[in-house]
């Protein structure tokens, strides 16, 4: 057993090359998240994927893959809709509570003009 | 079999047509034209082809009389009586759905996700799992976790305007002599690429209601470290309440992200009658604009 083998390699159970495509976003120390990554999508596939991505833009990928397979793990049905749509709901919420507020300065803003008003009479 | 996809009543329907990032997945949920169907080699070289070439309702569709459905013509293999696919991919535009799924997926993997769904959620499964095939291709790097980001930068700015707002009407509430307004919140200009040269400030841990201090860096590491436990995503969504009872109404709400909303005009419209009853011109709007610039 190589003790230096990547998280991808020792869950496939294989030689962890020098040039595998999944060792630098795979540390052996987090065995989960690329088991998450092949329940969903499968290594075949997220090797296809990030050998068509640049290098730099590879670690950022991997991320994105991580967080959609958790996503998927969590809410096998809705996935990362769900989030979606918890979050448009809460704009929605927000822009409601905003249009409130707003409203409800301008009637203060009136009560304190009339105050004035009438402190001159 | 109508296309779930074009039934108004489905809330996979409303969320993915608010969705200003994938307008590809809006045109085909509406386009009524029947398109060709893309070739095995057409769809495998490049993604593009596959977004602008595919039909309205291809996904979700029913399985024809006869004929192999629409993954099984893909993957070129007999349609079996009971195939898990024939029910969401039909044979006519079925395929070109099929192969952005196989693509990113693979289709044992969707084969096992379905299998592991009680049958009457399959279609809601089916249709999340083409938007985000198709928000993949489109967008190899962030695929549809772009989009949620982009959410949760709105949700931000909007809280920290609600905050600065209520400032304002708490210091006009008070018995003070005149006050003024506190200086407006620094705006975030939409124009602004959240992650193409610069890292937006902002990280997944960050979800509302809260408004905290954007972090100065972009830390996807960090926000998979606190997403990969079940049990804060689990308390996240407790949050939230059950996404699947957000749903109700869920054409009233898209139709409210898209514009402003009916309520938000109402109150403007009571704001000016009480106004115009006092006498006094309009004030400015100068709250107003930076919401309206904010809030798309």
């Amino acid at each position: 057993m190589n003790p230096k083998r990547c998280a991808a390699c020792r869950y496939l159970r294989r030689r962890c090359p020098k040039d595998c495509v999944f060792s630098p976003y795979f540390p052996p120390n987090n065995p989960e998240k690329f088991a998450c990554v092949h329940r969903i999508y499968g290594a075949g596939n997220v090797s296809k994927m990030l050998q068509q991505l640049p290098v730099q833009t590879r670690a950022e990928a991997v991320e994105s893959l991580c967080f959609e397979a958790t996503c998927r793990i969590e809410d096998p049905v809705y996935g990362c809709v769900g989030m979606i749509s918890l979050l448009q709901t809460q704009i929605q919420k927000t822009k409601n509570l905003l249009a409130r507020t707003q409203a409800e300065i301008t009637v203060a803003q009136i009560k304190h003009s009339q105050n004035q008003h009438s402190e001159f009479m | 079999m109508m296309s779930y996809l074009r039934n108004p009543n489905s809330p996979i329907f409303s969320i993915l047509l608010s969705s200003s990032t994938t307008p590809n997945i809006k045109s085909i949920l509406f386009s009524q034209q029947n398109q060709k169907l893309v070739k095995r080699r057409d769809v495998m070289s490049g993604g593009g082809n596959t977004v602008t070439a595919m039909g309205g309702g291809g996904c979700g569709g029913g399985s024809g009389g006869g004929g192999p459905c629409g993954a099984c013509k893909f993957l070129r293999r007999k349609c079996v009586p009971g195939c898990i696919f024939a029910p969401y991919f039909d044979s006519e535009q079925g395929s070109a759905y099929f192969a952005a799924v196989h693509k990113v997926f693979g289709a044992s993997n969707v084969s096992k996700l379905l299998l592991h769904i009680p049958v009457h959620r399959r279609s809601d499964a089916v249709v999340t799992i083409c938007y985000e095939a198709q928000a993949r291709i489109r967008d190899p790097i962030y695929g549809c976790v772009a989009h949620i980001f982009a959410l949760q930068q709105q949700v931000v700015n909007l809280q920290a305007e609600v905050s600065y707002i209520q400032a304002h009407l708490a210091s006009l509430e008070l018995p003070q002599p005149q006050t003024r307004p506190p200086p407006p919140p620094p705006q975030h200009h939409q124009s602004q690429p959240l992650f193409f040269s610069t890292p937006p400030p902002l990280s997944i841990t960050d979800l509302p209601p809260s408004v905290s201090p954007l972090p100065s860096t972009y830390d996807l590491a960090s926000a998979f470290n606190q997403a990969a436990s079940p049990s804060s995503w689990a308390t996240q969504q407790r949050r939230f309440g059950d996404p699947r009872h957000q749903y109700g109404g869920s054409l009233s709400t898209s139709s409210a992200t898209v514009g402003l909303g009916g309520g938000n005009s109402d109150l403007e419209a009571l704001a000016h009658e009480l106004l115009h009853r006092q006498g006094s011109p309009p004030p400015a709007a100068t709250d107003d604009s930076p919401s309206r610039s904010m809030s798309r």
